[in-house]
């Protein structure tokens, strides 16, 4: 157990206060990461829904020429990880690498299971839910999103190429950004949290420990100066200007000290004429 | 004479039996309160278990079916459990402080662990386990270690004011079994 008075008192105040702001931090730190990654979502959802819309032209001429042309150009934009339209079936239709075209997808993978989970491919899904994260093969965290492309009526009665009216969902857009921009952005993010946290702990436990240093510490030494003074029997010596509780405590003791003093002067003087 | 010395005897001996027992219950007393002093130190070692578990997602539990999930309903949203953390932070702080500041024994540390354990289980079932697991474990460890700190404190001073009347007794014993008749 700390015995010392100002280790008693400071312990369990920095341990408060470093430990609430220190939770508050970490929860503030994890709410904005969250805020971060659903604004990048957003960001990529909307980046999805263009591309869908501009090549909407070039697949109702069926101009696949134009369309493998615009994912090209998309998929060489950089912090473009990749970007491919893949059909119904899940063979890559167009693909910024050319490696992957006429490959099939693996439904089980994480961005196609969660309309793939059932035994009925789901038509519709959230925003959020049509987002993904994972590392790629080159090792770099990616948010993916997948966008589903409908099948309008212009695109059922289109004479250039025909599909059937009951077919909700045609192909998908399937768009990765990397993550790295955000990752460092948190990272700075954090580290600048850290250092206004030791700020503020360091002003706030300094702040108390002066102040209690100033106000009741050093007072205190005064008084236990005082008090081994008197009781290695310097009576004289006077009290210790102090203010407040602490000065009648000194007051008392300084009082005691010449009510002894007094009191054993008269029992010399007592016993002196009687030896 | 006679009666006056056996009476003196009776005394003492009655005397030296209350002091005995005295004796006995302050030394129950300080063991009970050794024991109490260490509550805090089990408590801390329980939920740094709990939180191992829930470092990794309390993966060695088996999964709660869906239908019992679904039937549970949906989870609270993150900032409400995080709202909810920070409120049962404040307040247990400020409940330890206050009742450290009024040198109250009451109160035991293994309830925080519950709240806590609570907390993990919120985040686990909301799926943000991850992000958040650092923020209930610093929350715990200062409850905790404020309150571990408040009942060994207490203990101590308590013990050792036991100590102080456990030595006061034992300087009467000595007083009176330096009056009994050799």
């Amino acid at each position: 157990m700390p015995k010392s008075f100002s280790a008693r008192a400071i312990v369990p105040v920095a341990l408060a206060i470093t430990g609430f702001v220190v939770v508050c931090c970490l929860l503030l730190y994890s709410v904005m990461k969250r805020d971060m990654t659903r604004d990048a979502m957003q960001h990529a959802a909307n980046l999805a829904d263009t591309i869908v819309k501009s090549t909407r032209y070039a697949m109702l001429k069926s101009d696949r020429e134009t369309l493998g042309n615009i994912i090209r150009n998309v998929g060489d934009q950089q912090g473009v990880e990749h970007v491919r339209i893949f059909n119904k079936k899940g063979t890559v239709m167009f693909s910024a690498a050319s490696d992957e075209l006429n490959h099939l997808v693996d439904k089980k993978e994480a961005g196609c299971i969660g309309c793939h989970s059932g035994p009925k491919p789901l038509t519709t899904l959230g925003k959020m839910e049509q987002a993904r994260q994972f590392k790629n093969r080159k090792g770099v965290k990616v948010l993916a999103i997948t966008a589903p492309i409908y099948n309008e009526p212009s695109c059922y009665t289109a004479p250039c190429h025909y599909h059937n009216e009951s077919q909700k969902v045609l192909g998908t857009l399937d768009i990765g950004l990397s993550q790295e921009p955000l990752r460092k952005t948190l990272i700075t993010l954090g580290e600048r949290m850290a250092v206004f946290t030791l700020m503020i702990l360091i002003l706030t436990i300094g702040g108390v420990a002066a102040l209690l240093r100033r106000s009741v510490f050093v007072p205190l030494q005064l008084l236990r100066s005082y008090a081994a003074e008197l009781r290695g029997g310097s009576i004289d010596t006077p009290p210790p200007s102090l203010d407040g509780e602490l000065k009648e405590v000194a007051d008392t003791l300084h009082q005691t000290s010449r009510q002894l003093r007094e009191s054993r002067s008269q029992r010399k003087q007592g016993d002196l004429p009687g030896s | 004479m006679t009666q006056n010395l056996e009476n003196h005897l009776e005394e003492t001996i009655d005397k030296s039996r209350d002091l005995d027992q005295l004796r006995k219950e302050i030394k129950s007393r300080i063991g009970r309160l050794q024991a109490t002093a260490n509550h805090g130190l089990w408590a801390m070692a329980l939920f740094i278990a709990l939180s191992t578990c829930a470092l990794r997602d309390f993966s060695f539990f088996p999964s709660i079916p869906d239908e019992f999930q679904s039937m549970m309903g949906k989870p609270p949203s993150f900032n409400m459990i995080s709202g909810a953390l920070v409120l049962y932070s404040f307040s247990a702080i400020i409940l330890t402080l206050s009742r450290m500041m009024g040198g109250s024994g009451e109160g035991s540390p293994f309830p925080h662990v519950l709240y806590l354990a609570a907390f993990y289980g919120f985040y686990h079932f909301a799926k943000g386990l991850d992000d958040n697991f650092w923020a209930v474990f610093a929350a715990g460890l200062t409850v905790l270690g404020l309150e571990s700190y408040r009942i060994w404190t207490y203990s101590h001073d308590e013990i050792r004011k036991e100590q102080e009347r456990l030595m006061e007794l034992e300087r009467k014993r000595a007083f009176w079994s330096e009056g009994e008749p050799r």
